[in-house]
Order: structure tokens, then C-alpha cells, then sequence
């Protein structure tokens, strides 16, 4: 299970990154670096919703791994954010460089704990379990 | 060209991770030591590129190292998920440090790599 998990978590982290350039290039020339937010907040929904599934036995370790270490992880990014912010500083942008570090943690944030409680009210649905 | 050297720099940058993951494991609950470290190493390493690299490399190679390699050993859900799961545990101090450790010496280590790239190399820029 480990290895095919590692491989195919590796697999995932190519795919995402691919995913991640795209949107990159979606939104290349704004004013706003939206792409890195969009990325991390869609990112940390998934990461949320992987938690509260392998919480409550939904997710076995290996698929947690492909999902939250693969898919999340190699979509979402934290040196481009960084880099972005401090180039953003730099060029006298302050008030964006401070708006994006806070508007990243908190919708991401907030995205993951949105997708951890809808994820499980779903499962705690009695449907769901019939 | 680019799209594949994204893939392959993304693999290189997911397994790299992973790996540091393994070397330094923690328990949900538990500070992420290795997560700290990795985004932290990888926004040093990012800014130095983007001053001493882009300039030269071409396209596809910016494109693999910065959005492949970089952008995925480096990652914010799980910095998300271990702050959710710490604060989850009753542990909101040790959440808190996490997020300002990580935003402070994320941003410091963006600062010093961009800077660091900046600097001349030894024969360099003495002509």
C-alpha cells in the first residue's frame, strides 16, 4: 500500500502542479495576485475535507496521502505566496503585500473549516450510512 | 515544453516533500517541524531564482523550477490543516506560534533568497 501511495501521491503533485500553472497563466498581468490565492484556497478545502474524512474512517492512510500529501499539497503553494508578498513590499505595494498574507490565511482558513463541517454533516447524515 | 517541465519539476517537488515529511514525522496534533522547514528552505531558494536565475534561464526552465519544483515542495494546505487540527486539539497557542512563525521567517527567508541572488557572484560585476 505505502509505495503505491508514495508513487501515486508523486503522480498527483505533477498533475496539481500542472493544475496550479494553469491558473498561474489564467490570471498572469492582474494587479492582484489572485492565482496563489485561488490555488491555496481551493487547496485548503481539500485538505479540510480529507481531515474530517480520515477523521471518521472515511479515508484509509495511503488514499489520505494520494489526496492531502499529492493532490492539496502540490496545488497549494507557500513560496510563490512569500516571494510574491515581498516583491509586492518592495516595489511600495505595502497595504497588498499585508492583504495578501492576511486574505490567504483567513479564507484559507476558513475554506478548510467550511469543507470539515459540511464534509461531516454529510457523513454523520443518516442517508449517508444507509 | 514548459507544461512538461512543470510536471516532472511538480513530481520532483511532491516526493521531496513527502520525503522530508518522513525524515521529520509528526503526529497530527503536533507542531509540523518539517512543514515549517520546507517552506521556509523553499521561499529562501524561490527568491534567490527569481533574482539570480529568471534573468538568464529560459521559459521552460523558470517554469519547472519555479512552478514545478518550488511550488510544490512548498505548501499551504497543510500548513491550513495542521493549524486547524492543533487549534482542534485545545492547543490555539501553539497554533498562533505556528502561523506567525511560518508567515515571519516564510517572508525573512523570501527576503533574504531574493536579496542573496542579488549579490554578485566572486568575478562578477568589478569590470
Amino acid at each position: 500500500m505505502t509505495a503505491w501511495a508514495a508513487v501515486a501521491a508523486v503522480l498527483a503533485g505533477g498533475v496539481a502542479a500542472v493544475i496550479r500553472y494553469g491558473v498561474t497563466l489564467a490570471f498572469a498581468g492582474r494587479f492582484l495576485p489572485w492565482a496563489v490565492l485561488v490555488v491555496n484556497v481551493v487547496g485548503s478545502a481539500l485538505g479540510g475535507a480529507v481531515v474530517a474524512l480520515s477523521s471518521m474512517g472515511g479515508m484509509d492512510a495511503g488514499l489520505r496521502l494520494v489526496v492531502l500529501g499529492g493532490v492539496a499539497g502540490g496545488l497549494t503553494t507557500f513560496s510563490t505566496w512569500s516571494v510574491e508578498t515581498v516583491q509586492l513590499a518592495r516595489s511600495g505595494r505595502y497595504w497588498i503585500a499585508v492583504g495578501n498574507v492576511a486574505v490567504n490565511l483567513a479564507a484559507g482558513l476558513t475554506a478548510a473549516s467550511v469543507a470539515w463541517n459540511v464534509t461531516t454533516a454529510i457523513l454523520l447524515f443518516p442517508m449517508g450510512r444507509a | 515544453m514548459s507544461v512538461l517541465a512543470v510536471f516532472l519539476g511538480g513530481m520532483i517537488g511532491t516526493a521531496l516533500r513527502l520525503g522530508g515529511d518522513a525524515l521529520l514525522p509528526h503526529e497530527a496534533h503536533a507542531f509540523p517541524w518539517s512543514t515549517l522547514a520546507i517552506n521556509v528552505l523553499g521561499s529562501f531558494v524561490l527568491g534567490m531564482l527569481v533574482t539570480r536565475v529568471w534573468p538568464v534561464a529560459p521559459a521552460w526552465l523558470r517554469a519547472g523550477l519555479g512552478a514545478g519544483v518550488l511550488g510544490s515542495f512548498t505548501t499551504f494546505s497543510a500548513v491550513i490543516v495542521s493549524l486547524l487540527e492543533m487549534e482542534g486539539a485545545g492547543d490555539a497557542l501553539g497554533a498562533l506560534f505556528y502561523a506567525v512563525a511560518s508567515v515571519v521567517l516564510g517572508l525573512a527567508a523570501a527576503a533574504a533568497g531574493l536579496a542573496f541572488g542579488r549579490r554578485p557572484m566572486p568575478g562578477e560585476g568589478r569590470a
